[in-house]
């Protein structure tokens, strides 16, 4: 799974698929496809703003799709699009919906098993932050504690 | 990871491409678990295996991508053509449409690696025989005229899945050993891992993901 959500697009393809976007754009009507390949590009940049677009395209052909396949596609790019955020909060919540389109989908299982993995070691590091900065405090109050003792 | 960063000396990036439901997915699965997958959805985008196999008594690494047949994914399983080692182009013979769209492919996997990458023609499930559509002296033709390997294979039973896999990385060696493919090109799909010393191993770690590169 690594390999899928860290693979990061080609500055030609997004180059080529922005300006089919803005063509359709500037003529008045940006069809689904277009949208979807730009997206898909935009998902896979490695800058966050185009993450963020990338989403926002996804869940705009979300919203006018009825169609399972297509949506479970959408799902998984915006879940995609999330945990190269790091946002694993919003990933899990967009895989989850897969399921209910297509119960053993093991791409989205093995997305979700690497969202959680990622979840449970942010949450590790959180901790050591956190822990360590209580020690250092500890520390501290001590040495005042010994100071004070000794004058 | 603890035998050391690498225990083999090359990669070589495959891509796996065809009409949807083909049996591509079914195919990589087979070759890197040994199993069939009898009801598998069609591919989000595109999937990713790794095995590692031996050739010529050298450990070779297989990066396996493997692209969604569907129409929709188009531009975006484009992008994994390029530098790409070896190609798996797959058909379903019992059906025939799906034979007759590999031209189309052919066009594709020609003009978006380069011109060493091995292309390997897969017809698959032959366990199928009774509803053959495509025969095999057809396929075979096909593939001499546009000098291509050829087997005919399943991803159900096994049959010649080893075979394509390895006879596709055999051929990518023979063309290392005689100077045809040049390591140094920047697309070439292949990457030396020469053999480092052991004390700076440690050092010179390439981080996983890293090596694991798609571009
Ligand atoms: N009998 C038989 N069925 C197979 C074989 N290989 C695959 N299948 C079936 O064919 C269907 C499609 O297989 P997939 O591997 O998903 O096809 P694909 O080419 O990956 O399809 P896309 O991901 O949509 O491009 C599945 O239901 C498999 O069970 C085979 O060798 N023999
Ligand atoms: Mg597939």
């Amino acid at each position: 799974m690594d390999q899928i959500v860290n693979e990061n697009v080609s500055a030609a393809d997004l180059k080529k698929y922005e300006g089919l976007y803005l063509e359709q754009q500037r003529r008045g009507h940006v069809s689904e496809r277009t949208q979807f390949d730009y997206a898909l590009c935009l998902v896979r940049s490695k800058y966050a703003e185009d993450k963020h677009k990338g989403i926002s395209f996804l869940m705009d052909l979300l919203r006018s799709s009825s169609d399972n396949q297509t949506m479970r596609d959408y799902y998984f790019y915006i879940a995609v699009a999330y945990t190269r955020l790091k946002d694993y909060e919003r990933a899990l919540d967009n895989v989850e919906p897969i399921f209910k389109l297509e119960p053993n989908n093991k791409q989205a299982q093995e997305l979700k098993t690497y969202i959680k993995k990622k979840l449970k070691n942010d949450g590790l590091i959180g901790m050591a932050v956190v822990g360590g900065a209580a020690l250092a405090l500890g520390g501290v109050v001590a040495a005042t504690i010994a100071a004070v003792k000794k004058s | 990871m603890a035998a050391g960063p690498y225990n083999y000396s090359y990669i070589f990036k495959y891509i796996i491409i065809g009409d949807m439901g083909v049996g591509k997915s079914c195919l990589l699965h087979q070759f890197t678990e040994k199993k069939f997958m009898a009801d598998c959805p069609h591919t989000i985008g595109v999937e990713f295996g790794t095995r590692i196999i031996e050739v010529a008594s050298q450990k070779i690494k297989l990066q396996i991508w493997d692209t969604a047949g569907q129409e929709r994914f188009r531009a975006v399983t484009r992008s994994y053509y390029r530098g790409a080692a070896g190609a798996l182009m797959v058909y379903d013979i019992t059906r025939r449409s799906t034979y007759n769209h590999l031209s189309s492919w052919l066009t594709d996997a020609r003009n978006l690696t380069n011109p060493n990458t091995v292309i390997f023609l897969i017809g698959n499930k032959c366990d199928l025989d009774a509803q053959r559509d495509v025969t095999y002296e057809e396929a075979k033709q096909f593939a001499e005229e546009n000098g291509l390997m050829f087997l005919e294979c399943s991803a159900k039973t096994g049959e010649n899945v080893e075979d394509a896999f390895l006879d596709t990385a055999k051929k990518i060696y023979q063309n290392i050993q005689d100077g045809s493919l040049d390591l140094n090109a920047a697309e070439s799909g292949v990457q030396h891992k020469p053999a480092t010393p052991r004390i700076t191993m440690n050092a010179g770690v390439q981080p996983p993901n890293k090596e694991g590169c798609a571009c």
